[in-house]
């Protein structure tokens, strides 16, 4: 197993909404799909991922629902909702250019 | 949607939790299936799954503190823990909340008193824009109009607004099979009501024209009496009551707002000022009190102006009555209360009073918190961050407050209950003390304070436990740090100085009014019993008829068993005089109009200097010869005929009112002691001048007889029935012992002492309890320290001064720095009565001295206990 990383703080509201924005998904859902889209570079801590997911909720961003898994078992299901989609395009934006920034200047000096 | 997932979280809660540990554990089944298709025993799965998830509660916690209330749920819980630790520790909180709660129930119960009688606004409409209209002269600022100046002022009234003017005057009450009552009237302008935006309960206000010689026979009642005569029946409007002998018409009842105690409350009914062309023009009685509600246009600037102008004009007119005054006005609900400086002085000690209670306990909470340093030190050990330490402090020091808070609403309730009926005037009129939304936020206000003052000083000390020195210090007491230790003293330093200042307050306060009570300057209250009698005008329609009833009545009430010596007069001698003329004197050059020396007026029987005990000093009393017709005489006091006639014999001289007709002069016949009044404030009027009743009396008078027996009020019974055999419709006001009187006329002094002597009361213990306290504690945490000087040989005494000077050094610093106030307080009483003689140093070491005593006892206590240490066992403690 190649070594994991930990996430830069502040950077895993954006990377689940990223996430959530491709369909609705379960926390444990949501830890798979993370590692799996890192190609398992990246390690869900999950003391992170439920306050991260209640803040969210909190604040509008997700909302959640109990459904039946595949498996007949009951799971709370996020999705984004259209704060969220806003959100989301916020961070990524300030993401790009504040990589950007960085790369320039790690580059140049 | 988010207060309604908050709102959930708060009632909701269990399901709530239940949803997140479902939640996480599907999440740790997943991972534990997972975990197992890699190969893993399903248990060991289970665990490698536990293991990665981390601690399931500490996260179950941090995703609630999100969904939650968390600093309100913290806070919750630092209460929780508070109230547990204050049960462990009943003595402690039990004596707390009582101190807290007497401190803050003295203070906003003074409070609402000021809100009573300040704050609260007059229970009329138009208050904003009401005034009350004064006439000053040289001598005395507050003074009332005669009717021609009121007449002047209401000619030019469109310049300002509206006047309203009112002349009480008692006057007997009856109706068909009820007996005849003397009741407090007035007599009003007809525009008064609809001046102060008064509304009747039932019936109308008075319309204009019915203030017309002759219309004016309509009759409004006070709430008061509508209830007490006629049952609050709203049948009695347009019935007809006999005033004064004359049929009344009862046109309206006022509202029970109007019984306030501040302005006309005390009125029972109220009729028309129906001034007659001569008695409208007439400059020399100045009795009509004056109102004035200003356009809106009119500010107080331009009301001032429009005054000074009127005045001028009649100063310029007639200046034999009005050279040298002037017309002011202020507020109607300023005059209607007069100076605050008591209330500020009252609310002020109260200040000090819950000042007092927070120093206790901020010393004794002080003392707990040290006790608890190691606790402190441990927690901070563990990783409690300062916030930490001090919240639970803070938790129990708003515990306290809102606990002390709540027994101080139940403080304030009883104390207006009290004062209910403790300032209950003569008449029914109250105070109106209410627990509204002013004094509740004052009570709210004053816990937080209490909470603040007493709980920031501990929780200060708890910041800055020195870990290390703490846990290393062992179980050894400790009695807090150098500064901790100054701190203290310096609490019951401040202590000592504000028990003083309310100790000696109040002393001075008692000691006056006792003064007062006792004042007999010029007369004697002792087997003196005094009533007030009016002859209605209809039944005896002149000066003729009203002697007649006079002369037959002394008769009889002189031929009673009891009475030693009777007699009727306009005053009694205890209160000031309302009767106040200007004179001139034969021979000496008259001053200039305005100048004249001014005297109190009583008018007396022959008998009235025997009855009341002023003593004859020179000359003659009055006698038989006195007749309408016979030529007028003058009684002076002593100091009267010195300032008119300058040491030379005042016997034989003649005087006069100073009018600009004719003088009508009289000569001195007698001279007579100084009387002293019992009233608080000072009498602008230094002059006594008595003319003879049978020259000229009027229909309302007082009774005054002189007992043989010890127990004056036997024998108003006996008097009752005499008036009765003589008048079956006549009443007879207020008939009672003089001194009975004079303690219901200073009735509001007499409240305010006994709220003073509470203050003092409660300085006095509190400070006893803060020394007490501290010496306790620190002998207590001092015990190694004595018991190794013990058995190093030192005697027992040493110890026991030890402790004894350490506490009476606090006391004495305490009091000198207090003696500087109580000076302050001594002053500010000399300046608002003062008629209140205040024997300010006497007083001020005699408290002090008290003071001293209790304090150096609550010294004693704890001195004499450390003397007796056992030494050895003290050491094995250790």
């Amino acid at each position: 197993m190649a070594e994991k990383s930990e996430l830069l703080p502040g950077t895993l509201d954006m990377l689940i909404l990223r996430v959530l924005a491709r369909g609705e998904l379960h926390g444990w859902g949501i830890t798979q799909r993370l590692e799996q889209l890192s190609q398992s570079a990246l390690r869900v801590d999950e003391g992170s991922l439920y306050p991260s997911l209640y803040r969210m909720e909190d604040k509008g961003w997700i909302e959640a629902e109990w459904r039946q898994t595949e498996n007949k078992r009951r799971a709370k299901y996020y999705s984004l909702t259209r704060a969220g989609r806003k959100q989301l395009e916020k961070e990524r934006e300030l993401w790009e250019r504040m990589s950007a920034i960085i790369t320039t200047v790690l580059q140049t000096a | 949607m988010k207060i309604a997932r908050r709102l959930r979280t708060l009632f909701r809660r269990r399901d709530v939790e239940a949803e997140i540990a479902e939640e996480m554990r599907f999440h740790l089944e997943q991972r534990a299936a997972d975990f197992a298709a890699d190969g893993l025993a399903p248990a060991d799965a289970r665990l490698a799954a536990h293991r990665k998830f981390g601690n399931l509660s500490v996260i179950q916690e941090r995703a609630r503190d999100t969904f939650g209330w968390g600093a309100l749920e913290r806070f919750a819980q630092d209460l929780h823990v508070a109230a547990r630790q204050l049960l462990h520790a009943p003595g402690f909180a039990l004596l707390a909340v009582l101190t807290l709660g007497l401190g803050i129930g003295a203070n906003s119960a003074m409070f609402s008193i000021t809100n009573g009688i300040m704050l609260t606004p007059l229970p009329y409409a138009n208050q904003e824009r009401l005034e009350r209209v004064w006439r000053a002269t040289p001598q005395f600022r507050e003074g009332n109009f005669s009717a021609a100046d009121f007449m002047a002022l209401r000619e030019a009234e469109a310049g300002y607004g509206a006047f309203s003017a009112i002349r009480p005057r008692a006057a007997s009450l009856a109706d068909q099979g009820a007996p005849p009552e003397l009741a407090s009237s007035a007599l009003v302008s007809a525009n008064l009501f609809s001046l102060l935006g008064v509304h009747m309960e039932l019936g109308r206000a008075f319309q204009p024209g019915e203030d017309i010689p002759g219309r004016e026979k309509v009759v409004i009642l006070s709430q008061r009496v509508w209830r007490n005569r006629y049952g609050a029946s709203p049948d009695v409007l347009g019935q007809s009551v006999r005033i004064d002998g004359e049929p009344h018409e009862i046109v309206g009842i006022l509202p029970v707002s109007f019984n306030d105690w501040r302005h006309l409350g005390g009125v029972d009914f109220f009729r028309p000022l129906a001034l007659t062309p001569a008695q409208a023009a007439d400059r020399q009685e100045h009795n009509l009190r004056v109102f004035g509600l200003r356009a809106a246009s009119t500010d107080a600037p331009r009301a001032a102006a429009f005054l000074d102008d009127v005045c001028a004009r009649q100063s310029r007119a007639f200046p034999a009555e009005n050279a040298g005054t002037s017309w002011w006005s202020e507020d109607l609900i300023v005059a209607s209360y007069g100076s605050p400086a008591t209330l500020v002085l009252l609310i002020a000690l109260s200040g000090f009073v819950l000042v007092l209670a927070c120093a206790n306990l901020a010393n004794l909470y002080l003392v707990r918190t040290i006790a608890r340093t190691r606790e402190f030190a441990v927690r901070a050990a563990l990783g409690a961050s300062p916030l930490q330490l001090v919240r639970p402090l803070v938790a129990e020091s708003l515990l306290l407050s809102a606990a002390g808070g709540a027994v101080a609403l139940v403080v304030v309730s009883g104390f207006h209950q009290w004062a209910r009926v403790r300032s209950t005037g003569d008449n029914g009129e109250q105070v109106n003390f209410n627990l509204d939304p002013r004094v509740l936020a004052w009570t709210l206000g004053a816990s937080l304070f209490t909470a603040l003052a007493f709980g920031l000083l501990p929780a200060l000390y708890a910041r800055r436990v020195d870990l290390n020195d703490t846990l290393k210090s062992g179980a050894r007491g400790t009695t807090g740090g150098r500064s901790t230790q100054l701190f203290r003293r310096l609490l019951v330093v401040g202590q000592f100085a504000l028990a003083l200042v309310l100790l000696s307050g109040a002393a001075l306060f008692i000691k006056g009014l006792d003064d007062l009570h006792r004042r007999q300057g010029g007369w004697d209250v002792s087997r003196l019993v005094t009533g007030t009698i009016a002859l209605p005008a209809a039944t005896y329609s002149d000066e003729a008829a009203v002697r007649a009833f006079q002369r037959t009545a002394l008769e009889r009430v002189r031929a009673l068993p009891g009475v030693e010596a009777a007699s009727f007069a306009s005053y009694a001698p205890y209160f000031y005089w309302g009767e106040i003329v200007k004179f001139q004197i034969e021979g000496l050059p008259r001053p200039a109009p305005g100048r004249e020396p001014a005297a109190r007026v009583n008018t007396v029987e022959d008998d009235y200097f025997a009855a009341v005990g002023t003593p004859l000093i020179a000359g003659r009393s009055f006698g038989p010869g006195e007749r309408p017709g016979s030529g007028r005489v003058y009684m002076v006091s002593q100091s009267t005929a010195k300032a008119f006639f300058r040491g030379e014999n005042a016997l034989g001289r003649r005087i006069a009112p100073a009018t600009d007709g004719v003088a009508e002069w009289g000569e001195i016949v007698g001279i007579v002691g100084d009387v002293e009044s019992v009233e608080p404030d000072a009498d602008h009027v230094p002059h006594q001048i008595y003319r003879p009743i049978a020259q000229a009396t009027r229909h309302g008078f007082e009774l005054l007889v002189r007992a043989r027996g010890p127990e004056p009020a036997a024998l108003v019974p006996d008097l009752r029935a005499v008036m009765a055999t003589l008048d079956a419709d006549l009443p007879i006001r207020a008939l009672r012992p003089a001194k009975t009187a004079i303690e219901r006329s200073l009735y509001q002094l007499g409240v305010l002492r006994d709220m003073l002597a509470a203050f003092g009361l409660l300085g006095l213990a509190l400070a006893a309890m803060g020394i007490y306290g501290v010496l306790t504690r620190t002998m207590a945490q001092r015990n190694g320290e004595f018991a190794i000087r013990l058995a190093l040989g030192a005697p027992a005494r040493e110890i026991a001064r030890l402790v004894f000077t350490s506490g009476a050094r606090l006391a004495v610093t305490g009091s000198a720095l207090g003696l500087v106030g109580a000076v302050g307080v001594a002053r500010v009483l000399e300046a608002n009565y003062p008629g209140i003689r205040v024997d300010g140093p006497v007083i001020l070491a005699s408290s002090t001295v008290f003071l001293l005593g209790v304090a150096l006892l609550a010294c004693w206590l704890p001195a004499r206990r450390a003397s007796r240490l056992d030494a050895t066992r003290a050491l094995r403690a250790e």
